[in-house]
């Protein structure tokens, strides 16, 4: 239960995806300008990494991992080079449900989202954990709480990131670094203001 | 009085939009502002819903800030002069401190300065008052040791990016002066935390300062293993719990006196400058987050969940950041219930940085910084919050 716990915090604050691994970062620039919206972007990318990340572990270990095929008889048999893109596969057919189940129960948020919505098919972020989870070793439950704790950490910067932006509408900023350019910056100072939990062994 | 108000009018015309000077001119209005209280009234943030002006709001910091600029000369000489050895009479001390701190005020005020004119000019706002608390409030932040370009770097980032890039002084979303230190913690940290840049000995006795002579209380409580006692190995090595509250210890060259500290949170508070909830929630949320963790102590746990809260508060920089960093009317939130939350959340984060971060000796810094991120949100929660329990107008 504990280290459960420490995947949660570390994956939220320490390793925050997006702020220590810099994962995600075209759809937190772009949806990030009105709070509702990115609250709305925010759960679902946590949706699709909490149920991506441990489905793409029942597939890497049980599929491409060398020697996973032993159950059906070809112990020998060593498919991760397979693995990037059984993942992204798995990833848009996720997103392909969520995009349907969005549409279905909220037009507006659908439409706000736009393009963004598909695009979570290539967030780097959702990929990014799933590449993390076989890097780390997790187990079939870690994975899951890795997942959901990636996605609390996304959701909980761009949430940041858009109540940043409102105030922001009353800068001025000169003229070149209106729009991504300042965007740019805050997420360098916000990344330097999460380094306070960097040190932190959990 | 008169003659210098000629003086002004008979100038202006070069500074005005036809003028020869025309570029100059924020130079001029704030040297004027600095006489004569201004007819117009302003635009920007921060707002005082006071008969104050900017200008005489930002006075009322810098007053604050005169006990600890006094106190912190006065304690990085004493600091100096007994490591090197020298004669510790007060002339001697104040001189001696003043030949570290001063230069390092200058150069902030300088460069700090610089980016500002240059800014003022070329955007045409006006030179914003905000930054003589700024430039003053860097160099008190920093170990002695530091050397002058790199306070120059460090000012330079916080007045650029911390401040100019979101259009000056009211605009911004991190305090400048934290967001030049922080900058300087990550680029440079030899020069900027471990044992021996504390205490300012100059080139000619670095020998002379020794591991022990020069390293702070918090840094002696991280010396202390499992089953000591923290306050029994700091009152062996001489800091009691008066004088790490009278502050005659190394440390930042500000940061060190909670007493005088205090005081210029008392001058800010009843002056309006200042939020009292910030304040408050601050020493609360030390305080409460101590108590915590003292249950969780015992003989085999981290010493530090052991300490009482009070030495949190007196300890390293807290009382300096809680005084005059986490009140910036600019990068706190501006709504009443969610300062108590922000001053709440910083002191926690610190005492949690403090006891749980081993990178980290101290944590105000970063703590005030993460929840400048947080406080737009807080202030939308707050007013989403208020918008649902308004009652219509029928």
């Amino acid at each position: 239960m504990g280290d459960l716990s420490n995947i949660f915090l570390n994956s939220v604050f320490v390793g925050n995806i997006l702020l220590a691994y810099f994962l995600g970062m075209c759809s937190f620039v772009a949806v990030s300008k009105n709070i509702d919206t990115a609250i709305g972007l925010g759960f679902a990318v946590i949706f699709v990494l909490t149920i991506t990340t441990p489905v793409n572990w029942l597939i890497y270990h049980f599929l491409l991992a060398p020697g996973a095929l032993s159950w059906a008889g070809f112990p020998d048999m060593d498919l991760s080079y397979l693995k990037l893109v059984m993942f992204i596969v798995v990833i848009a057919t996720m997103v392909q449900v969520i995009e349907m189940m969005i549409d279905r129960f909220s037009a507006a948020l659908y439409s706000s989202l736009g393009v963004f919505l598909p695009l979570i098919a290539v967030n780097c972020a959702i990929l990014g954990t799933s590449l993390f989870m076989v890097e780390r070793n997790h187990t079939f439950l870690e994975s899951t709480v890795f997942g959901f704790g990636s996605g609390v950490g996304w959701m909980l910067a761009i949430v940041l990131m858009a109540a940043i932006r409102m105030k922001l509408r009353y800068a001025d900023v000169p003229k070149g670094l209106e729009g991504y350019g300042i965007t740019m910056i805050v997420t360098g100072l916000m990344a330097m203001a999460f380094m306070l939990f960097s040190g932190i062994t959990l | 009085m008169k003659m210098i108000q000629k003086i002004f009018d008979s100038q202006r015309k070069h500074f005005e939009e036809k003028g020869k000077f025309r570029m100059l001119h924020p130079l001029f209005e704030a040297t004027e502002t600095f006489f004569f209280f201004p007819g117009i009234l302003i635009k920007n943030s921060p707002f005082v819903r006071d008969n104050l002006d900017m200008k005489r709001f930002m006075s009322f910091v810098i007053l604050a800030l005169i006990p600890p600029s006094v106190f912190g000369i006065y304690n990085t000489g004493w600091q100096s002069c007994k490591a090197t050895g020298m004669s510790l009479d007060f002339s001697t001390v104040f001189f001696q401190g003043a030949l570290i701190v001063l230069p390092l005020v200058m150069v902030s005020y300088a460069v700090g300065f610089f980016w500002e004119i240059l800014f003022a000019s070329l955007r045409k706002h006006p030179i914003s008052e905000g930054f003589l608390v700024t430039g003053l409030l860097f160099p008190l932040t920093l170990p002695p040791s530091v050397p002058l370009w790199q306070a120059a770097v460090g000012i330079s980032f916080g007045v650029v990016i911390g401040k100019e890039v979101f259009g000056g002084t009211g605009r911004n979303i991190f305090n400048p002066a934290l967001t030049g230190r922080a900058f300087l913690f990550f680029a440079y940290p030899t020069k900027m935390s471990g044992d021996s840049v504390w205490v300012a000995a100059g080139s000619f006795a670095k020998e002379a300062v020794d591991a022990v002579s020069s390293a702070t209380p918090l840094a002696f409580s991280n010396l202390a293993v499992a089953g000591d006692n923290i306050e029994s190995v700091l009152e062996k090595v001489g800091f009691t719990v008066t004088k790490l509250f009278l502050g005659g210890y190394p440390g930042s060259i500000g940061g060190t006196s909670a007493l005088c500290c205090l005081v210029g949170a008392i001058i800010l508070v009843l002056a309006g400058v200042a939020s009292y909830r910030i304040i408050a929630g601050g020493i609360l949320g030390v305080y409460i987050t101590g108590l915590v963790l003292n249950l969780f102590a015992g003989p085999q746990a981290n010493p530090w969940m052991a300490l009482p809260p009070f030495y949190h508060l007196i300890m390293g920089g807290f009382a300096f950041g809680i005084a005059y960093m986490a009140t910036d009317p600019v990068s706190a939130p501006g709504m009443d219930h969610v300062k108590w939350i922000y001053g709440f959340a910083i002191g926690t984060l610190t005492v949690l940085i403090r006891v749980f971060n081993p990178a980290y000796p101290e944590g105000v810094m970063m703590a005030i910084l993460f929840m400048n991120l947080f406080s737009p949100l807080l202030d939308h929660i707050e007013i989403k919050f208020k918008l649902k329990n308004r009652i219509l107008n029928v």
